[in-house]
């Protein structure tokens, strides 16, 4: 013991491997040990196989059925334009589903807490019963139920030679590019489109200014309004100096199949059904959720200025509860991307289908899943940059 | 009640209690204004839905009478236990009888029965008595159906004269029954297996759903935890691969790692096929379990660990004793969410895997050529089946919610 | 930084469980020493990979019985090495899965209707052992259909199976004749059901088996068949490639069953001619010893009476065909899976 003359003693040097700094070094160190270990031992596990992704620059030497706007064939194309062939199938079950999906949910969400009993109640049998039931089997169900509960083609129920409804799918009247009433080429179609998008910018050009104007004046500027119109108008009137160069073509029965139109196939149809349904239920209790969580002051201010219920909806409550839930929304969006795999169930040859065919000729596992998982990915990230986009917008403006 | 007597106290009862002593008839008529017609509009809304509900309910009713069961019963063997030897029969009732009074008790504990859980139940019980006694099934399934019900019933009242306040009784059966599930799963899988009993490749039909989806949830939890605190943690090594391991999981949708199950794992993990089915259902789940985990971990305030040290707390005490219980306790709905998710994604194994649980077996079913017609009545048994378990979890998570108070505002 | 110890343990203790997992893994393909024969014979039951919804080639029932002349098949191989024919495993291979199932060793042998061709020998880890059906692949519409050729299958939907020769062939012959079609392909959705339905216009498959699945069907005469077969398609079981021990008892087991049709030995009469053989062809081809002479063993790693074992169980080639396949009404004399004796192409090599 050191005499108490002053100070303490000076001290002792923490040993080496007490030190926390080499500590965590070390246990660093040993973990990418170990990690690397575990990494090696798959390696070397999988290292029997023969790789190369060549195989997908060879013919695909099959064909697949559900083709829309492109028309591919088995022998004269390789299997990676399959498996592209495969990614457009997904991406438009996708994109139906989103858009169906986030409508049904926030109508069903809404219904949940309406006052009105039978209402509220019906949206909740809705959202208990598809959100218990596996996705597979509501696909596959659906599936049977489209092709075996609608009449077959030789009965096909005739909705006024306008739509026609049977197993063989549903076919509904679906613009066709045309020349016009002066017979022009059909790229006329193009030029009116690109009219469009050109009015539409405008219409954001000027809407933004009006906003602007609004914010410095005070005074009612209606950008919404005039963007709208300008918008309409611009697509109306190049539309008609154009000489309408769009037709509506009607589908027509011919042999055992439709012909012209657009027709949605069974296996898009239960597909799309199963996956929008059970989406939607899980965003209805998002919804619900986000607007119970608002204050209750809200809808009492709302009805104290003496909003309507359709304008304390869509004014006051929606638009605040919207922040809250579009990352979750989100969470489902990516769900459902991933969940539209399940095509497996209905042989509707989505990109997962085409992959699987192209193993099952081929072999080479291990590249054909690195292919989808990092198309998934992708997909994935196209979403959530989207979402992101849409939720910096809203939570930056107007808070 | 009885008219005030002359004399005595008159007794000022409270609005609503006057207004409950009304007559029910009044009361009924003043129900359906303020709830159904409140204004012209919403009278509308009222007559549209009914018309409509009450198409749905005629529809399903006359489908139910109307479909052919008999398949489901014929085929009751295969669709609940496929390849199950059959000799080993009472294998599966004592499972039955082992697990339905565990759920009740855990209901009795945990949650309660509402009105709304007892008429969902009625239907499903209604539906699978009305299975039991078509065509040509025995006496016993009926008798086994009743006597799994009156099981679960049992463990459901005995817990719930358990009091619901903390203490030493609740705290004792808390410990019980929570103990008495975790040794669910291997208790049954050796009434199961054990002496002569049924190897895991026999397993099939809905019985490899009710072991699959167990196995994968209990398996994800415990990868989940240290993969969790391994992405929250300052090491960057660690938490750089456990971050590429959730999202690398998680890129992918299950059926695409059934996939790898099948082609691409069978040169990394040996074993039977279900054994690698069970490894990829635990490690898919794990990575969405962590990220709850994670979420509880980023909930919980700072000063929660900052407390536990000031009081002298190590960092691996803190973490054990202060942050993890209480990360998982906020985490627990979401877990539950994805036992429900990993539950329902059983039904797509046999879409991919030669394994043949309930959808694969219903599959067979329907490939028989008497029954190539009923197709939608398998599957709707499928369905009601998961959907039966499944709602049994989710109202188990949502009292549960409740009674721990997560998420109030 | 309080997580760090934590998170550490815990990731070396992941670690440490993959490092175990994968060392009690290791290669469990069976194939060290023995190959699959050794494997069947310590584990004393054959894994069959088969098909299970297919009426006459391989079906499972309610109660998971297994039948079909697939399945028969499964049978005299697990009777020939095991001595007991109902030693089989029965793992149903969707056309997708099977060629895994055989190469991760999940199955010891697939005999599920699966066609021979150059890319599957030599790309996809399976061998194939002698094929047991000669089929070809053919169509079959609703009988008050108008399609009647090849031509008027032009801009039709076809139901083919996912993963097959036959979808594979479909392309070929429309696209030689530059007849457009849509094909809708199925494996989890039958494509039989999509047919039944009118989903499809045509059904293709290989022709026994379509003709099995119509005659099954209650209305068979609802269907018509087109006058047409488009490929050849050898059915034959598939072994692990390389595994040529296994190969050999798998291709004379078939063999065996082809001979003893043309030698005249059936389930019912085997046992009497094992006891007294009436030549040496079928002293031999029993494993029995003819006038004294000696039994040889030819090596096979299974005994001599490894055929009649099989027999035994499920009699020659023409007692199973008669059994599963006739029993749908699929005639054969006059097809090519006749003896060669009755203008077929079944030539078994002798059993010297």
């Amino acid at each position: 013991m050191t005499t108490m003359t002053g100070g303490l003693p000076p001290p002792a040097p923490t040993p080496l491997f007490f030190r926390r700094g080499f500590r965590n070094l070390l246990a660093q160190g040993v973990y990418v040990g170990v990690t690397a270990l575990v990494i090696f031992y798959v390696v070397q596990a999988l290292g029997g196989r023969e790789y190369g992704f060549g195989f997908l620059n060879q013919p695909a030497a099959f064909d697949v059925g559900n083709q829309w706007l492109i028309n591919v064939d088995g022998t004269t194309n390789t299997r990676f334009t399959m498996y592209l062939v495969g990614i457009w199938a997904t991406a438009r079950v996708v994109m139906v589903t989103l858009l169906l999906s986030t409508v049904l949910g926030v109508a069903v969400g809404v219904a949940r807490l309406s006052p009105n009993w039978l209402l509220s109640k019906m949206a909740m049998l809705f959202v208990e019963i598809f959100r218990n039931m596996p996705l597979f089997v509501q696909i596959v169900l659906w599936y049977a139920i489209v092709l075996f509960g609608l009449p077959q083609i030789q009965n096909a129920l005739d909705l006024g030679d306008t739509f026609f409804l049977s197993n063989r799918g549903i076919a509904v009247p679906w613009p066709e590019p045309d020349g016009g009433l002066y017979g022009g080429p059909e790229w006329l179609t193009a030029v009116w489109a690109a009219a469009v998008a050109a009015a539409a910018v405008a219409a954001w050009f000027v809407r933004r200014r009006r906003q602007e104007l609004e914010r410095e004046t005070g005074q009612p500027h209606y950008p919404n309004r005039w963007g709208i119109r300008l918008f309409a108008g611009g697509a109306l009137v190049s539309f008609l100096a154009l000489g309408l160069p769009l037709t509506i073509d009607v589908p027509v029965l011919s042999g055992t199949d439709y012909a012209e139109g657009l027709t949605l196939r069974p296996e898009f149809t239960a597909l799309t059904l199963g996956l929008t349904i059970y989406t939607a239920s899980f965003i209805a209790e998002i919804v619900r959720a986000s607007i119970q969580a608002l204050p209750k002051g809200q809808t009492e201010a709302a009805n104290a200025i003496g909003l309507s219920g359709y304008q304390r909806l869509t004014l006051v409550i929606l638009p605040q509860a919207l922040r809250q839930m579009i990352p979750s929304v989100t969470n489902q969006y990516l769900n459902a991307s991933k969940n539209s795999s399940l095509a497996y169930g209905v042989s509707y040859a989505d990109l997962f289908f085409v992959a699987n065919i192209i193993q099952n000729k081929i072999g080479h596992a291990v590249e054909v899943f690195a292919l989808i998982i990092v198309t998934y990915m992708l997909m994935s990230l196209a979403i959530s940059v989207v979402m992101n986009f849409l939720n910096s917008r809203l939570t930056l403006t107007r808070v | 009640m009885t008219e005030p007597v002359a004399g005595a106290r008159k007794v000022v009862l409270p609005p609503h209690r006057v207004r409950a002593q009304r007559p029910l008839g009044t009361r009924a008529r003043e129900w359906t204004r303020e709830n159904l017609f409140p204004s012209p509009a919403q009278a509308v809304v009222t007559l549209l839905a009914l018309a409509f509900a009450t198409a749905i309910v005629a529809l399903a009713v006359y489908l139910v009478l109307a479909a052919e069961w008999r398949v489901i019963t014929v085929n009751r063997w295969l669709l609940f236990a496929g390849g199950f030897p059959q000799d080993q029969e009472w294998r599966l009732w004592v499972s039955v009888a082992l697990v339905f009074p565990l759920i009740g008790a855990a209901f009795g504990l945990w949650a309660s029965l509402g009105r709304r859980d007892l008429l969902f139940m009625a239907l499903a019980a209604g539906f699978l008595f009305f299975l039991a006694r078509h065509g040509d099934a025995g006496w016993a399934s009926t008798v086994w159906v009743a006597g799994s019900l009156a099981l679960f019933f049992a463990g459901y009242l005995v817990c719930r004269l358990v009091p619901r306040e903390p203490g030493r009784a609740r705290s004792i059966a808390t410990w019980t029954a929570g103990g008495a599930l975790a040794l669910a799963l291997p208790a049954v899988l050796a009434v199961l297996m054990a002496a002569g009993g049924a190897r895991t490749n026999e397993f099939s039909g809905f019985m490899m759903n009710l072991i699959l989806a167990p196995v994968g949830i209990a398996g994800g939890l415990l990868l989940a935890i240290p993969l969790a605190v391994g992405r929250a943690s300052s090491l960057r090594a660690v938490s750089w691969t456990c971050t590429a391991y959730i999202e690398l999981i998680r890129g992918a949708p299950l059926i695409g790692w059934l996939f790898v199950a099948l082609f691409i794992l069978e040169d990394v993990i040996a074993g039977d096929l279900i054994v690698r089915t069970m490894v990829v259902l635990a490690v898919f789940t794990s990575a969405y379990i962590a990220e709850y985990i994670r979420g509880g971990l980023q909930a919980l305030p700072h000063g929660q660990t900052e407390a536990a040290q000031a009081v002298g707390l190590g960092r691996t005490r803190t973490l054990q004793l202060v942050v993890l219980p209480q990360a998982l306790r906020i985490s627990i709905p979401p877990i539950v969410g994805q036992a429900i998710s990993l539950w329902k994604d059983t039904a797509l194994i046999s879409a991919i895997l030669p394994l043949r649980e309930l959808v694969g077996n219903s599959k067979a079913a329907i490939a028989q050529p008497e029954f190539i017609e009923n197709r939608i009545e398998v599957y709707v048994f499928a369905a009601v089946l998961f959907w039966i378990v499944a709602f049994v979890m989710s109202r188990v998570s949502q009292r549960m919610e409740r009674s721990l108070g997560i998420g109030e505002r | 930084m309080t997580r760090k110890r934590w998170a550490l343990a815990a990731a070396t203790a992941m670690a440490v469980i993959a490092l175990l997992a994968a060392a009690c893994g290791g290669d469990g393909n069976g194939e060290e020493g023995g190959g699959t024969l050794q494997t069947v014979l310590d584990r004393g039951e054959l894994k069959c990979g088969v098909t299970d919804s297919l009426p006459g080639f391989g079906f499972k029932d309610p109660n998971s019985v297994y039948s079909g002349f697939d399945i028969e098949f499964c049978k005299a191989i697990a009777a020939a090495v095991l001595g007991d024919a109902e030693q089989v495993q029965y793992v149903p291979a969707s056309s997708q899965a099977r060629f895994e199932l055989l190469a991760s060793g999940e199955v010891d042998i697939l005999v599920r209707v699966t066609t021979i061709t150059a890319q599957r020998d030599v790309s996809r880890g399976v061998d194939f052992a002698q094929t047991t059906f000669y089929d070809g692949q053919g169509f079959v519409v609703h009988a008050d259909s108008d399609i009647r050729t090849a031509e008027d299958m032009a801009g039709t939907t076809i139901c083919v199976a996912a993963g097959t020769t036959t979808e594979q062939n479909l392309d070929d012959f429309f696209n030689a004749r530059g007849l457009a079609y849509t094909p809708l392909q199925g494996d989890w959705p039958d494509p039989q059901d999509q047919f039944l339905e009118r989903r499809c216009d045509v059904l293709t498959s290989d022709k026994s088996g379509l003709a099995a699945r119509i005659s099954a069907l209650p209305n068979p005469e609802d269907y018509r068949f087109l006058p047409l077969t488009i490929s050849k398609e050898p059915l034959a079981p598939g072994v692990r490639d390389g595994d040529t021990r296994w190969k050999d008892v798998v291709n004379w087991v078939v063999y065996g069953l082809i001979n003893a049709e043309e030698l005249g030995v059936t389930r019912d009469n085997v046992a009497a001619m094992a006891a007294d053989p009436p030549n040496a062809a079928v002293a031999r081809l029993l494993g029995e010893p003819f006038k004294g002479s000696e039994v040889a063993d030819l090596g096979f790693g299974v005994d001599a009476q490894f055929i009649q074992r099989a027999l035994m169980a499920v009699g020659n080639y023409g007692d199973i065909y008669a059994r599963t396949i006739e029993q749908l009404g699929i005639t054969r004399a006059g097809t090519l899976n006749a003896l060669y004796t009755e203008g077929g192409i079944l030539y078994a090599p002798p059993y010297r």
